[in-house]
């Protein structure tokens, strides 16, 4: 046999047979530990709700493999602590499968079928790797703590916008002791691994095949240079050896023991969490189970396993309680705070061997673990946090869900409890005669066909407030004549159209929202069209992504790609160019809900202007504060909204001229927040259709509109 | 006997002026050879006759009744006994919170010819004709009671002028039956509140409606008013939502605009009963959205565009 | 303990609505059907009493009306009516609130109730009448206009404020059984969710004709009506003068108003 044929660590080295029986015993008591710990979380998850995954298990396997190796969640909107994590998860995760490989060696392979591998050349480039493992994992350690204790980005803080500093559960000091246990126990770890490794090269330093090959471990031979030089001698090395050894194993073992009852237990339920996400999650809703009692979640085990598992796979990252407009703006919502008390709640109720009581199991309130009317009632359905959560956690939903309960139990604000009201009445948020929906093209010079009375090629779905609110019904009419003037063949459904649902069913009166999908789709039903275009984003989502639940697939599109198309095949031509600085804001449900970011970008550039982009663009787009049915609910007095914040964004803009939006909401709150933050007149918030009017204008032969 | 009886309404010692409306009213129906008597029901009646003298009134009849206030058992019994001894073909009551309380009632228990809420009354071929509202005000119902020997018509207020020239009709008493009333009035409650404002003597009203959307927006408005030297004044549903405090509401249960002159309704639909406090007043703008707003049909301008948009502009101008 | 709510579906006029050939009523078709807003409160009083009684409270809402009123009662059913009841027959038709007040009242004899309530007024015809005229045809103590009410379930007699004009209340204490007309903003009415509302419609309307209620045809409709409708017409409206232009010129003009009334220069 050559010297390095023979290479490799003898296991237990010197250790008499009843410490290896001990250290097996700690080790298989540890996982002992570990394994119930993980009986007790697998058990509380089916303590949740049933529910029926959709999709073949392998593309999801393999969308979550891909997302876990490339760490691609984590580097969005923080690409240090993404490269950090980054260190953190090969080092950790290569350091793992080195002693997993050694114990596949050691109590598998060799003792039964006498095969070794682990020496030689593979042992000493198997040294190696690891070394620049430990390095690396100890590199991104570091870096964590530093941006931690010294950096302190903001969405680190846990201080929660919907507690009050002191209530019990405010500012949750024991997060942070996880947190800094968490990186020093890995540090230990990672640090005592090095002197081990240097003690053992000390102790050994007699034997050439350990010392010649001491380089394979660079970190290990210096830290046993240092050690030699500062007077260790092999007998030294050799306890200093078998005392780190057991300190090494000792920790790394609790360290194991303890990943089901800590933070450690993200590598896990984040990868599960991955594993069972719904990438449309927020753009299309959970229907009412048939059977159930009530509607909505009352109680903590009316969640599914699914969400359950999301709430353990919350690392309380902090992306989405950055995100969230409404925490931005002061409102008691944080989605993260959302997600942890529900977690303390499922916690501190389903980890013990009995269920406790129903009463004991709801999760709305004001104590410890629960979440306030008006946490849920802050929120925009904006899905800023469903689309950035790292571990596919799905707030979103949830907060729906537990909204649905509340409108049972008709928990709102009287305005939005009135607007329901209204819409039920008159198929329309603002109370008009459903005869006055198609009112608005009376002025126009030519008739819109009726799309329930003759066939049309496309079917416009024109929306409430696109009908009814008199700013927005000039764009309406802008819309129509360009329409109109590109020779499209289109009608509208007049009277036949009610609001579309889609921020009824975020408000989370679901009865209301299937009594509309359902009488817009027998309209639809009964008319005949190849497509449907909308100026109305909100239209757009539900009809897309939640009609086909109820029965209703139809090909829909957002009237920019419509618009976008026009031009490229020439039925609409840029005559006047308009050379002006523009920015985009990105209607939250066509961008983020339907990555529709391009086309409108596309336009503006078609039409000449010079775009400048926000800082908070595309999935990171600010929410204008109208979803999830707050344009019906009144914001407090004296807070700051999120189309103020949004706006004050843009004014930052140098020689900002056009603010543009493409969403009938957007159109409304935006202009109001222009004047109330005093920006009138600095620039100007135009729809984007009215930009497209300035660059074409309507042919001589008809009347100009008004 | 016939003519036309008129039931008068006092309140805590003080005659109300409707009372005096309902006496032109009668005048309206009165046929040769009627006379028209007025009725006073309290528990000091000749303490309350004097403004009654007026042109127009024949007869003024004291009752007394046991009642210190207004208790429809005391009215029912009192008036039905009235209309038994003195058979008058119609008999006027106010349409009022306190009619409310009993007049259906005896029109039922008496076989009575009933309508309510009537602002015009006049006889047609002989025929009694009185004409209401219907639909939310948006028509007009012209009713007639065929077979009734005697109608009880409760008229709207602020309708009918107040006689302007004195009379002197002859006084009598009327001894009412004794009564058990069922039910005893205790005391009366002013809400109060820190907010004095007191809206009967505002000359230059601003109001604001439903039309405002939300609480946040009050500010703006109360600025405006401020702005332009009015009283800041609001429809019920701004009071019942808690914007404005209860004594700034103007309307049937709120105050009436007595001594307003310039009167600016911005957001406000024109229910009826906020009509009830305003509709008096000399000039009247109403800003609303809706060109077919109830409150454009009793002023005498009106700007139809978005409220926000002209309370700005109007601001500017101050 | 039985609470009788007498309910009213009201109708609202559409845009651009027609009369009736016969010149009396609107044409139907323009009619838009809703439950009276003052129905919310009352029924929502009863309810409320029941939920905070201690002894088994029912509450039952009637309505005299044809079959287009379940909608209106299964609202009812869905907002904490235990029952509900609607009464019609042919002969009913055009019945003025007298007539009606004497069905209602027959129903509250074969009901055997304890209270009964009803809104101040209807928000369509406004009569203010129905309810004080059923106390008549019971031979109850009666209040109209009941702003804020105390009353425990059985008692003999209850403790109410009523609100006269001008925001001043009256309190005032009534023996019960009696009838009370309720006003807007005693509560506030729960929200009916259209699950409630859907789950509403499984539970039955009860239907009684009105001879079950031993009423003849001349107690009800015209015949029992004190009143006729001769004649319904649109009114000519007021014209305010429009002041036109955009916001800026508009609010120039009620600027020159505001001064002119103050006498301040222009």
């Amino acid at each position: 046999m050559s010297r390095t044929d023979a290479v490799t660590r003898i296991l237990f080295e010197a250790f008499p047979t009843a410490e290896v029986r001990l250290f097996y015993a700690v080790g298989y008591t540890a996982i002992a530990v570990f394994l119930y710990g993980v009986y007790v979380q697998v058990r509380k998850y089916r303590r949740g709700a049933a529910l029926k995954l959709e999709g073949s298990i392998w593309s999801r396997l393999g969308d979550m493999t891909a997302k876990v190796l490339d760490q691609r969640t984590v580097a969005r909107r923080d690409a240090a602590a993404g490269g950090a994590h980054r260190l953190i998860f090969y080092g950790f995760g290569l350091l793992f499968l080195g002693t997993a490989t050694i114990t596949l060696q050691y109590d598998i392979l060799e003792p039964l079928f006498g095969i070794r591998f682990w020496q030689g050349k593979f042992y000493l480039i198997f040294s190696l790797v690891l070394d620049i493992a430990g390095v690396a994992m100890l590199l991104g350690l570091l870096y964590m703590m530093y941006r931690r204790g010294w950096l302190k980005p903001p969405k680190l803080d846990y201080a929660r916008p919907d507690r009050a500093p002191g209530d019990a559960d405010f500012e949750r000091p024991q997060y942070r002791r996880e947190d800094w246990a968490f990186l020093w126990t890995l540090v230990v770890i990672g640090f005592t691994g090095y002197l081990l490794e240097a003690a053992r090269l000390v102790w050994l330093e007699a034997r050439p095949d350990v010392w010649d090959t001491r380089w394979w471990s660079p970190v290990g031979a210096l830290i046993a240079a240092a050690l030699k030089a500062a007077g260790l001698e092999p007998h030294g090395g050799g306890v200093l050896r078998l005392s780190l050894w057991w300190f090494h194993g000792l920790l790394a073992l609790l360290f194991i023991a303890l990943i089901p009852f800590t933070k450690v237990k993200h590598i896990f339920t984040s990868m599960a969490s991955l594993l069972v996400a719904d990438p449309r999650a927020a753009q299309r809703l959970p229907r009412v189970p048939e059977n159930q009692e009530t509607p909505g979640v009352s109680k903590i085990t009316d969640f599914n396993w699914k969400q359950l598992l999301n709430l353990d796979a919350c690392t309380k990252c902090g992306r989405c309680h950055e995100a969230c407009p409404a925490r931005a703006t002061g409102a008691p919502l944080s989605p993260r705070d959302v997600i942890l008390s529900l977690r303390e709640f499922a916690n501190a109720t389903l980890e013990s061997g009995t269920v406790p009581a129903a009463a004991e199991l709801d999760v709305h309130g004001k104590s410890p673990g629960q979440i306030a009317q008006e946490t849920l009632w802050s929120c925009r359905t904006c899905m800023a946090c469903v689309e950035i959560c790292p571990v596919a956690v799905e707030h979103v939903p949830i907060i729906v869900q537990m909204r649905r309960k509340l409108v049972e139990d008709g928990a709102m604000d009287p305005l939005l409890t009135k607007t329901l009201q209204t819409i039920h009445k008159t198929g329309n948020s603002f109370g008009e005669s459903k005869r006055k929906r198609g009112a608005w093209s009376k002025s126009l010079p030519f008739k819109i066909k009726d799309a329930r009375k003759e066939p049309v090629e496309v079917l416009w779905f024109v929306g409430d407030y696109a009908s009814f609110d008199p700013r927005n019904q000039k764009v309406t009419q802008t819309f129509a004549a360009l329409l109109h003037q590109a020779g499209v063949d289109f009608g509208i459904l007049y009277d036949g159209e009610s609001n579309a649902g889609n921020d009824v069913r975020r408000v989370g009166e679901e009865g209301l929202y299937e009594v509309l999908a359902g009488a817009n789709i027998a309209a639809l039903e009964g008319a005949s069209f190849k497509t449907i275009v909308t100026t109305d984003p909100h239209s757009y989502n539900t009809i897309r992504n939640e009609y086909p639940d109820f029965g209703g697939k139809y090909q829909i599109q957002h009237y920019t790609t419509f618009l976008k198309q026009l031009f490229a095949d020439g039925r609409l031509e840029v005559e006047q160019p308009l050379k002006r600085r523009a920015t985009f804001h990105d209607p939250c449900h066509l961008g983020r809900f339907n990555k529709g970011y391009e086309a409108p970008r596309e336009l503006l550039k078609l039409l000449g202007c010079e775009l400048v982009e926000m800082g908070r663009c595309r999935d990171n787009s600010f929410c204008c504060g109208a979803g999830g049915g707050r344009i019906w609910i009144p914001d407090p007095v004296g807070t700051e909204k999120p189309a103020q914040n949004r706006i004050r964004e843009a004014a930052a803009i140098p020689g900002l001229e056009i603010y543009v939006v493409s969403c009938p909401k957007d159109l409304t709150m935006f202009e109001d927040a222009l004047k109330t933050t005093g920006n009138e007149g600095k620039f100007v918030v135009k729809e984007l259709i009215e930009l497209i009017r300035e660059a074409v204008p309507a042919p001589r032969t008809e009347a100009p509109l008004a | 006997m016939s003519g036309v009886l008129v039931i008068a309404e006092q309140r805590r010692g003080e005659l109300r002026p409707v009372s005096l409306e309902l006496v032109s009213a009668a005048q309206s129906l009165r046929r040769d050879g009627d006379s028209v008597a007025v009725a006073v029901l309290s528990a000091a009646p000749a303490s309350l006759t004097a403004p009654l003298k007026v042109a127009g009134v024949d007869e003024l009849i004291t009752v007394k009744v046991a009642a210190p206030e207004f208790d429809p058992d005391t009215f029912e019994s009192a008036v039905g006994a009235l209309i038994g001894a003195r058979q008058p073909d119609v008999v006027l009551v106010a349409h009022s919170v306190d009619s409310f309380g009993y007049a259906a009632a005896l029109a039922a228990k008496l076989g009575l010819g009933f309508a309510t809420d009537v602002f015009k009354v006049q006889r047609q071929d002989g025929e009694l004709v009185a004409t209401r509202g219907g639909y939310g005000q948006k028509v007009n119902v012209e009713v007639d009671f065929p077979g009734r020997r005697t109608v009880l018509l409760a008229i709207r207020a602020n309708v009918y002028k107040p006689p302007e020239l004195p009379g002197a009709p002859q006084v009598v008493e009327f001894a009412a039956p004794g009564v058990t009333s069922r039910s005893s009035g205790r005391d009366f409650i002013e809400l109060s509140s820190n907010d004095d404002v007191d809206m009967t003597q505002a000359e230059f009203i601003l109001t604001i409606g439903r039309g405002i959307g939300e609480e946040a927006k009050v500010a703006q408005f109360k600025e405006l008013a401020d702005a332009i030297g009015a009283t800041l004044g609001c429809s019920r549903p701004i009071a019942d939502a808690g914007w404005l405090p209860k004594s700034r509401q103007v309307g049937q249960s709120g105050k009436t605009a007595s001594a307003c002159k310039l009167y600016i309704a911005m957001g406000v639909s024109g229910a009826i009963q906020h009509l009830a406090g305003m509709k008096h007043v000399a000039t009247v703008v109403a800003v609303n959205t809706d060109a077919e707003a109830s409150i454009f049909g009793v002023a005498k301008y009106g700007i139809v565009g978005d409220i926000f948009e002209i309370a700005e502009e109007l601001r500017q101008c101050f | 303990m039985k609470i009788l709510v007498a309910v009213k579906q009201v109708a609202a006029l559409d845009e651009d609505f027609e009369i009736r050939e016969d010149g009396r009523d609107v044409n139907e078709d323009f009619l838009i059907r809703d439950l009276n807003e003052w129905d919310d409160f009352s029924l929502e009083e009863a309810v409320k009493i029941k939920e905070g009684s201690t002894q088994p409270v029912e509450v039952v809402a009637v309505t005299i009306a044809p079959e287009s009123a379940d909608e209106a009662l299964r609202k009812c059913l869905a907002k904490g009516a235990d029952r509900a009841l609607r009464v019609w027959d042919e002969e009913a038709q055009d019945s003025d609130p007298i007539a009606i007040a004497r069905i209602l009242a027959a129903v509250a004899k074969a009901e055997s109730a304890d209270m009964v309530f009803a809104g101040v007024q209807s928000s369509d015809h406004a009569f203010a009448s129905t309810g004080i005229a059923t106390a008549a045809f019971l031979g109850w103590p009666h209040a109209a206009v009941v702003s804020s009410l105390s009353y425990a379930p059985g008692a003999g007699s209850a403790v109410f404020r009523r609100e006269l004009e001008g925001g001043l209340l009256h309190e005032v204490e009534i023996q019960c059984p009696a009838v009370l007309t309720i006003q807007l903003g005693i509560n506030t009415p729960r929200y009916a969710s259209l699950r409630s509302i859907k789950q509403a419609a499984a539970k039955p309307i009860e239907v009684k004709s009105l001879a079950e209620l031993s009423l003849a045809a001349s107690d009800v409709g015209s015949a029992g009506s004190h009143s006729r409708v001769r004649r319904m017409y649109i009114p000519e409206k007021g014209r305010a003068q429009l002041i036109e232009g955009d916001a800026a010129q508009q609010a120039k003009r009620l600027a020159e108003i505001i001064r002119e009334f103050k006498g301040d220069a222009p």
